[in-house]
């Protein structure tokens, strides 16, 4: 059963276009000249109840501008969208007791007070009955570990303990629809790797569908089995993660370390394309189907102190599928 | 409501954080008041009725005017609108079942029952100290309710005021700016209007800015009464409606352009 549905989604904005300096200053200030942005260009998908999926992208891709029009803030220019039976720009109060968005970059809490408050806020607007807001909150605080923190002034809190705060904010109603926009922005190796386990936890647990965007590749690869890929507002993949590798990577890599410094860079050309060659390490990316065999003219021609195959990094698969290779 | 209760609680807690600039806020409106009061008290010095004001009237004048615009026209809260609008905060709102303008009008009543607790204090001080002759109000039902009234006209045209920050993310200052002057002199904050010329007064009541202040303390000190009175509350009544229809539609259309932008 589809939780999200969305077909043909376009959002263009106007964006105004000044001229350089004062003199278009003044300019702008009479005759403004104004050209389309499409933010979202003909996107569709379908998201099944309890999928983990990932919205990856380049900035400005659209990433962001989709999860605002599914969660009603902005009207799209066209197209179809319906979540949990609802069309979100009408912004029923049925629908957004069941969804939260969270975006990393700014904060809900009240700044000033201890987190707990705006716990206990959001508790009333999502009306929220007090034994299960007890419950949540109990389960929530244990997960995420912050019982110690709970009264404590938000300014005062750091920026990873502020994320986990936030979180339990937007979860208090226990929605079955989360958005998270860069939920790991800006936080250390470990807290990333905290959020991705909670979240991870949290979609399990509570069957919950979760969309999730973020730059880190490591976020999607350890939470997501299926990604959406956006560039230029228009949606160029969409599957398994592991499909991208197959359909993208039509190569592998062989990471060499010779015994002796007598290799030179002509011989190794002759086996495939160097990415690299420092000796006595050199990177050869080579066919899928000729790698074996690759692998064992290097081990006979060559005094081998070490040999690695490996696919190809997905970051560097998506960077080439941004960077306009044509793969289709 | 319960929900309402809550952002009103919480706001009251939040304004004990700002202990300084609350004390400062008020330091101003007392400055302001006593400006105003010497002003007078030098004027009657050598009159004994100045535009058919006796000195009691004007001192009570001057008394109300820290009172009626502690309650009506301060709303240290929903100033903030035009910013959220602007850097895109309005989304965290917009996402959760509550109303924006019901939560803003929440939050504002919370900073004026603290600010009336005060000034009721600055007033009792401030009337120990002077001890002027103040007039004893002849319509007190009629005040109150013309009162409210104002608070409703004025949290409308202010946050439709703040709401072309839609259309103007960059900045509503200029704009805000030239509302406050506007409300200070034309809703009778710096001197009662009917020391104007007739037919300003009879233009006046056009606009909403004498129910804001000044009608009120007219009908406090009883230059006002009789069928003129209900006509006058009627008046602010349709004003309140007429300033609520006139945000909604404009908070219906920036809805529209709204890009949710800086999130």
């Amino acid at each position: 059963m589809a939780v999200i549905e969305v077909k043909n989604l376009k959002k263009y904005y106007k964006v105004h276009q000044k001229e350089p300096g004062l003199s278009g200053s003044i300019k702008s200030l009479f005759n403004r000249k104004y050209y389309d942005v499409k933010a979202v260009d003909n996107v569709s998908f379908e998201i099944g109840e309890g999928e983990l999926v990932g919205f990856i992208g380049p900035n400005g891709a659209g990433k962001t501008t989709t999860l605002k029009v599914l969660s009603g803030l902005l009207y799209p220019t066209s197209g179809f969208v319906q979540a949990l039976g609802y069309t979100p720009w009408d912004r029923k109060p049925a629908y957004q007791k069941q969804f939260s968005l969270v975006m990393g970059q700014k904060n809900q809490l009240w700044w000033d007070l201890p987190a707990i408050e705006s716990f206990i806020l959001n508790k009333e607007i999502y009306e929220v009955p007090d034994a299960q807001y007890k419950k949540t909150l109990d389960e929530l605080v244990e997960l995420l570990d912050v019982k110690d923190i709970l009264k404590v002034q938000v300014r005062k809190l750091s920026l990873g303990q502020r994320m986990k705060m936030e979180l339990i904010a937007a979860l208090i109603h226990s929605p079955k629809i989360l958005f998270l926009d860069e939920p790991t922005i800006g936080l250390d190796v470990v807290m990333q790797k905290k959020m991705r386990d909670f979240i991870r936890e949290y979609n399990k647990r509570f069957n919950a569908t979760v969309i999730l965007t973020s730059h880190y590749m490591d976020d999607v690869k350890e939470l997501c089995q299926r990604v959406i890929i956006i560039d230029k507002g228009k949606l160029i993949f969409d599957g398994a993660l592991d499909e991208i590798i197959k359909k993208y990577a039509d190569h592998k890599l062989i990471t060499v370390v010779f015994s002796k410094n007598n290799v030179e860079l002509s011989d190794l050309e002759k086996l495939g394309e160097v990415k690299s060659f420092e000796p006595p390490k050199a990177v050869i990316s080579v066919k899928r189907a000729s790698a074996p065999r690759v692998a064992a003219r290097i081990l006979e021609d060559f005094s081998v102190a070490d040999i690695n195959l490996e696919e190809p990094q997905i970051e560097d698969i998506i960077r080439e599928v941004f960077t306009g290779k044509d793969f289709a | 409501m319960r929900k309402y209760l809550t952002v009103f609680a919480v706001d009251w807690q939040n304004q004990f954080i700002y202990r300084l600039n609350f004390v400062l806020w008020r330091v101003r409106n007392i400055l302001r008041l006593l400006m105003t009061y010497f002003l007078w008290r030098g004027v009657f010095n050598t009159n004994v009725s100045v535009f058919g004001y006796s000195q009691n009237q004007m001192l009570t004048y001057v008394f109300l005017v820290l009172l009626v615009q502690t309650l009506v026209t301060s709303a240290p809260s929903s100033d903030n609108i035009g910013g959220e609008i602007g850097n895109g905060e309005l989304s965290n709102y917009l996402v959760k079942p509550v109303s924006y303008i019901g939560y803003w009008f929440t939050r504002d009543l919370s900073s004026k029952l603290l600010n009336i607790i005060f000034a009721s204090v600055e007033l009792t001080l401030l009337w120990l100290v002077f001890q002027p002759e103040l007039q004893i109000p002849v319509h007190l039902l009629a005040f109150v309710v013309s009162c409210i009234l104002a608070v409703f006209i004025f949290y409308f045209l202010n946050i439709a005021t703040r709401f072309v920050s839609f259309w103007t993310p960059e900045n509503t200052w200029g704009l805000s700016f030239l509302v406050i002057i506007l409300i200070e002199t034309l809703a009778g904050g710096i001197f009662p209007l009917d020391i104007l010329p007739h037919w300003t007064n009879v233009a006046l009541q056009f606009t909403p800015f004498p129910y804001l202040i000044y009608y009120p303390i007219a009908i406090f000190l009883g230059k006002i009464t009789g069928i003129y009175l209900l006509r006058i509350l009627f008046q602010s009544l349709l004003y309140c409606a007429i300033m609520y229809y006139f945000a909604q539609i404009i908070w219906r259309r920036g809805l529209k352009v709204y890009a949710s932008e800086g999130r």
